[in-house]
């Protein structure tokens, strides 16, 4: 009893649904002031995204009329759960209980909210929104090979150093650093840019641009609907970041200094994100499934091959 | 063309004109009636290879007029062709569009707002007006009060 | 003061209409949402779409092809919301009162959809960026 009441609080409060949002309306909060300090401007209060998520809810929520109306409603509440699971998931790995094969379960849970985005704003009943959601299926289609494929090289790299059953779990890859290597880095590098692309950040945010599509995939959102995406997209700030933090960057972290490290290291990410987004312009869906097919195809092919060497040869910096 | 050759040429279309008016050194308007207007434009077009400019469309108390604006870019004219439409009750003129395609909308301009019909276009829909104005009431013409 | 009103007060998402102005009131928001006037820090935003707003800037003295959409887009946003009437056009009809494709000025459209619109006026021919952060602010102080 007490084992499902402990499991109840850690999904709802923490390191669940109120910390993770918590953390995540930080996170964006972070997101706008760092851009506004880029720009040499003063930017929002900290309590902004909270408010913006107060004052959705008090609005009215208008349902077209050729939209879904199961879908359209739903698909933000499956976004939501979606990321909500990965991130409780993710914190607790960084503290220390995962189960073997974990890594498969948040790769397929790292899909849901994109895939919710590309129901909801197809049952939106407008061709802004299928437009939109056109997009999103084909930059979805982009990236995630490549995000898999890091994660990959990482599993590889650890290969030699773990036991086998241990092989697939969060845990295990979380005491070893592989980004402290030539191909870890390589695919250090083409993860933080798939999860840019995750994220709907600018150089990526194609689904969602404002001046192009009207705001693309969520047009015809409002009231607490639009409020549900707004939390989902903050707590994926939280939950992506963590995720690179866990695989590459060595974890968080369980005591003490440990944990401001693990702290700082998921601030750096979260910063690197912010920097990429604001000093590159937006592609167009060619370019961008180009970039990720061939070039960061070509690089984690590079660095697969590294890794296998590396392992072969013993040498941990390969 | 230098200036001084094409006020020469010029005077090879003075049979289907009713003057020539000259404002400034490079500002000329072929003055002529509504019948003559597509084969001077054709002349100015074709054969003198001058550009088109826009049309004017004017409600002069006692009749209408079309201006089509012809330039010659080599010598900084411009050469306008004034055709008068001497009846108000229902006025029309022949189309320059067959001729030049870029005079579709502004004739279709002209006649959303002064009500002058263009024989021979091809696509004389509203343009401007927007879609529930009523049929025959033409807003700049001088009759219509507000 | 609900809760509802203090949120909407401090965080104000805009959406701009042009309903046949000349796009000298239009270069003037645009001016206005860019880094140099900063209006983040009050919470205001630009956004694509009329469902996601939550005060509307229209410019222009309301053609009638405009009217319909401009009914449309007020139906479209998400009640609560507040009409800013940008530039003398919008506020009267500026200087093309008595003209034939005029359908009355933005207030009198608005309110034919909800007679109980809140609208504010901003004028200037076109108002500066500091006059509409002025307009705004005060606006938003007296709902």
């Amino acid at each position: 009893m007490s084992e499902a009441l402990t499991n109840v609080f850690w999904i709802l409060v923490f390191p669940g649904f109120v910390f993770t949002l918590a953390v995540g309306l930080f996170a964006s909060w972070l997101v706008r002031k760092v851009s506004a300090l880029v720009q040499w401007r003063v930017g929002p209060p900290v309590y902004q995204p909270a408010v913006d998520v107060m004052k959705l809810m008090g609005k009215e929520i208008l349902i077209p009329e050729s939209a879904h109306r199961a879908v359209f409603v739903t698909a933000p509440l499956v976004g939501l759960s979606g990321v909500l699971l990965l991130a409780t998931m993710l914190w607790l790995a960084g503290a220390g209980t995962a189960f073997v094969g974990d890594i498969i379960v948040a790769i397929y849970l790292m899909v849901l909210p994109s895939l919710a985005l590309i129901l909801g704003s197809s049952a939106s009943g407008s061709p802004h929104a299928s437009v939109g959601a056109a997009r999103e299926m084909k930059l979805v289609l982009g990236y995630e090979l490549p995000l898999v494929l890091a994660f990959v090289v990482v599993i590889i790299k650890t290969a030699g150093r773990l036991e086998a059953a241990e092989q697939l779990s969060l845990v295990a890859l979380a005491q070893h650093a592989p980004v402290l290597s030539i191909s870890g880095l390589l695919a250090f590098v083409v993860a933080l840019l798939c999860v840019q692309a995750k994220l709907g950040f600018v150089p990526f945010d194609i689904a969602e641009s404002e001046a192009e599509l009207a705001s693309g995939v969520m047009i015809e959102y409002s009231g607490a609907l639009l409020a549900v995406w707004k939390l989902m997209q903050a707590m994926m700030l939280v939950a992506l970041p963590l995720f690179l933090v866990v695989v590459f960057l060595g974890g968080l972290g369980t005591s003490g200094l440990g944990v401001l490290g693990g702290i700082g290291k998921y601030v750096l990410v979260v910063v690197l994100v912010i920097l990429i987004k604001n000093t590159n312009p937006r592609v167009r869906i060619d370019q961008a499934m180009r970039f990720f097919w061939c070039y960061c195809g070509t690089a984690l092919v590079a660095a697969v091959i590294l890794a296998t060497l590396g392992n072969y040869y013993g040498l941990r910096w390969l | 063309m230098k200036q001084e050759e094409l006020d020469k040429r010029l005077l090879e279309v003075e049979g289907q004109l009713i003057g020539i008016e000259r404002t400034a050194a490079n500002r000329v308007y072929l003055l002529c009636e509504s019948e003559n207007v597509y084969p001077i434009c054709l002349f100015l077009f074709d054969t003198l290879a001058l550009r088109f400019v826009i049309s004017t469309g004017v409600d002069a108390e006692h009749c209408f007029e079309v201006l089509h604006h012809f330039t010659d870019d080599a010598c900084g004219c411009m050469v306008t062709v004034k055709a008068f439409i001497r009846d108000r009750e229902s006025p029309e003129i022949e189309s320059i569009t067959p001729l030049i395609a870029g005079a579709e909308w502004i004739e279709r301009e002209m006649h959303d707002i002064l009500g002058i019909k263009f024989r021979n276009h091809p696509n004389l829909k509203r343009l401007i007006l927007n879609d529930d104005w009523p049929e025959g009431v033409y807003p700049l013409r001088k009759e219509v009060q507000r | 003061m609900n809760w509802k009103m203090w949120a909407l007060k401090k965080s104000v998402w805009v959406f701009h209409v042009n309903c046949g102005a000349c796009n000298n009131c239009d270069i003037e928001i645009v001016n206005l949402l860019t880094p140099k006037f900063d209006v983040e820090r009050f919470g205001i935003k630009l956004v694509g779409s009329p469902r996601h707003a939550d005060a509307l800037l229209v410019t222009g003295a309301g053609t009638r092809q405009a009217a319909v959409r401009l009914r449309e887009v007020y139906r479209q946003t998400a009640k609560p919301c507040v009409v800013f009437c940008m530039g003398a056009c919008a506020c009267g009809m500026g200087i093309f009162e008595g003209a034939y494709h005029i359908a009355g000025p933005i207030d009198k459209i608005v309110k034919e959809v909800d007679p109980n619109a809140i609208v504010a006026y901003v004028p200037g021919c076109p108002p500066k960026p500091e006059a509409m952060i002025s307009g705004v602010v005060k606006a938003l102080a007296a709902i």
